[in-house]
């Protein structure tokens, strides 16, 4: 029977729409080419980890809220419309059996009224034959009023009578004599329920036409607009989270969602930043990597000078070394870095003080290894060659440097790029017994304080070595008569050389000797000290220029 | 011959030596690390200058302090122009001091001794 598969049809699918809906996860969307994925609390555990990130950026957990969002939507939507389209198909097919059954009635009663005449029972076959014409019918039979069968046509129909509609009239004859009776006619249903059959087929497949149209133009746009943005966020993410600093590309083919492009370009501006604090700190790093070695580089010279003035320091004599010589003596010494060109001598020889000042050129390092060949200059000078006078012992000290740095070798003196190198000097020889010194300078003059007044005794214009000009004068020597209350100074240009006061200009020696003469009355020790301390004051901010070098002396009482 | 200008620093003074007009300009404070390697290039320049015939040239120096070596630098540059001097060449030397300055006025005065054909002239600036 056609009408079994149909009833067990209706059943089956009546069912899905009251329950849960016979759409499995995974059956008609796994069609659709989505594919099982975690869930999303997994998902978010994920992101939770350090270094997930590199995970969720292949996408995977994009593709499950893509999933869940389809998967509880598209039931949805699946049940409303099959439920709409399912209640008009079963109203639609409720009227057209209830106008079948009026038309049948109908039929019936035109077909019982056409035999209502005598001899019914007899002539009724091409009432029944008219009845067979329409294609609907299936069986009619005619009674008498004592119920038996008069006649019949079709085969009679057997099973449940929702298949068919069947319906009866009366036949009435009208006089009295003729007997009564009944037309039974049934007509099929069939018809009625294939169409309400087909008509459910045709919406089930719009609907599901409906959904997986839904399903694709959603997965579409939600994959270009969201997912594939997102994806690029969360990739470009994982490469912020290893200090690549990529930014996200805004204006591709398929334009973000105005919220994701939001979030890049909120990312974008984040990577700016942690991109320009890296390279700050990069480069604060780099600093003081550079700092550190700049320190440790710093530190050996330091180091390393400070070795070297502790030779220069061994070199020179201490200020008792004219004791024997009936002098007593004050020193000030304070190369400018560390080690210096600045040079002084103190030796008594035969009872004579000698006293050399010396400012070689340059300082620090340059200056100090002029110092030493001045120092072994002298040694052979007073030692060996025994000169006393000091404008010989300029002489032949000025022979010694020449001589030592090779400045007289060519006959335009030397080569242009050799020594141009030399010194000024200063040399006093104090003879205690005859009561004189012997003054001589090159570049370096002798200062005589003499009750609060200052006299200075200039030498030479020009130093000791430097390759020849022809412009040298000679060297002379001055004899000085000692006498109480003589104090000498031989100072070294730096200490006069102070830039500093308030018209930002050198001090002088005209200032030095004043600052010397406020200090007279001290013992010589301490009036050294306070030049010291008012050269300090004099300079203020401004750094020293040069070495300084100062001997002062004074003949002792008796 | 081109003109040669270097910016003054902390330790080297402005130097402007302009040939084509003969006006050579040392300006500031003088204590280089190595002073040779400073004056040497200028020393050079201005040799090469006073081989070419050229007019009349206007020296101005006006430091404010110079060590050592500096005053050895200045003494080599000043030897060529007194010679350019006696060749017939007019030379000038402005040494320019500060009023009160009486250590660089004294300086000027002894190089002002090795000149006797160059013009060498003791120019007092007041303060600014």
């Amino acid at each position: 029977m056609s009408g079994e598969p149909l009833a067990q049809g209706t059943s089956r699918r009546g069912g899905s729409l009251r329950g849960a809906g016979p759409m499995r996860r995974g059956d008609a969307l796994a069609d659709l080419g989505f594919t099982e994925v975690p869930t999303t609390q997994d998902g978010g555990a994920d992101t939770m980890r350090p270094g997930a990130l590199r995970g969720a950026a292949r996408g995977r957990n994009l593709d499950g809220l893509a999933h869940a969002l389809f998967l509880r939507l598209s039931p949805v939507i699946a049940a409303v419309v099959l439920a709409t389209q399912v209640v008009i198909a079963w109203v639609n097919y409720g009227d057209q059996i209830r106008i079948e059954g009026v038309r049948a009635q109908m039929m019936a009663d035109m077909t019982a009224r056409a035999l209502a005449r005598p001899g019914w029972a007899t002539a009724y076959d091409p009432q029944l034959q008219a009845l067979a014409l329409d294609p609907a019918f299936r069986y009619a039979v005619l009674r008498d009023a004592s119920g038996s069968m008069v006649g019949r046509l079709g085969e009679e129909p057997r099973g449940r009578n929702f298949e068919r509609i069947q319906v009866s009239a009366e036949i009435n004859p009208g006089p009295a004599d003729q007997p009564a009776g009944s037309l039974t006619l049934a007509l099929s249903a069939e018809g009625l329920r294939a169409n309400a059959e087909k008509q459910f087929v045709m919406v089930l497949g719009a609907s599901l036409a409906l959904i997986l149209a839904f399903a694709l133009a959603l997965r579409l746009a939600v994959g270009r607009h969201v997912l594939a943005p997102l994806r690029r966020l969360l990739s470009a993410m994982g490469q912020v989270e290893h200090k690549e600093w990529v930014t996200v590309d805004l204006a591709g083919r398929h334009r973000p969602s105005r919220e994701i492009a939001d979030i890049s370009a909120a990312f974008n501006r984040m990577v700016e930043g942690l991109r320009s604090g890296d390279e700050a700190r990069h480069l604060l790093a780099e600093l003081e990597r550079t700092h550190a070695r700049l320190a440790e580089a710093n530190g050996l010279v330091m180091e390393s000078l400070g070795y070297a003035r502790r030779i220069q320091q061994a070199v020179l004599p201490g200020a008792n070394a004219l004791r024997e010589a009936g002098l007593e003596v004050a020193v000030l010494w304070e190369p400018l870095h560390v080690v210096g060109g600045d040079y002084y001598w103190l030796e008594e020889i035969d009872g004579l003080g000698i006293v050399v000042v010396a400012d070689c050129t340059g300082h620090g390092v340059p200056g100090a290894f002029l110092t030493l060949i001045v120092a072994t200059a002298l040694d052979r000078i007073l030692h060996d060659q025994g000169l006393r006078r000091p404008e010989a012992i300029l002489a032949a000290l000025d022979g010694v440097v020449r001589a030592r740095l090779r400045q007289d070798a060519g006959a335009s003196g030397g080569a242009p790029d050799g020594s141009d190198d030399g010194l000024d000097c200063g040399i006093c020889v104090i003879d205690r017994a005859s009561g004189t010194l012997d003054f001589a300078g090159a570049g370096l003059a002798l200062t005589m304080l003499v009750d609060g007044e200052i006299t200075r005794i200039k030498g030479r214009r020009h130093g000791l070595g430097y390759r020849r000009t022809g412009r040298e004068e000679a060297l002379a020597g001055t004899t000085v008569r000692l006498r109480d209350g003589q104090t000498f100074f031989l100072m070294t240009d730096g200490v006069s050389d102070q830039m500093g006061g308030m018209s930002r200009r050198l001090l002088g020696h005209r200032g030095v000797a004043e600052i010397l003469g406020r200090h007279r009355d001290l013992p010589l020790a301490e009036q050294v000290a306070a030049l010291e301390t008012a050269l300090a004051v004099h300079r203020g901010a401004e750094p020293c220029r040069d070495d300084m070098a100062l001997v002062a002396f004074r003949p002792t009482m008796g | 011959m081109d003109r040669i200008q270097i910016p003054a620093t902390s330790r080297s003074p402005l130097v402007d030596f302009d040939f084509p007009a003969g006006r050579l300009l040392l300006r500031g404070e003088s204590y280089p690390e190595d002073a040779a390697a400073f004056y040497g290039p200028l020393l050079q320049a201005l040799r090469a200058c006073l081989d070419e015939e050229g007019g009349p040239l206007i020296v101005d120096v006006a430091l404010s302090y110079f060590n050592s070596s500096s005053a050895k630098a200045l003494m080599n540059l000043f030897m060529p122009l007194e010679d350019a001097a006696e060749e017939g060449r007019e030379v000038t030397i402005r040494w320019l001091y500060a009023q009160g300055d009486d250590t660089i006025a004294e300086a000027g005065e002894d190089f002002a001794a090795d000149f006797s054909h160059a013009r060498f002239e003791m120019v007092q600036e007041t303060a600014a």
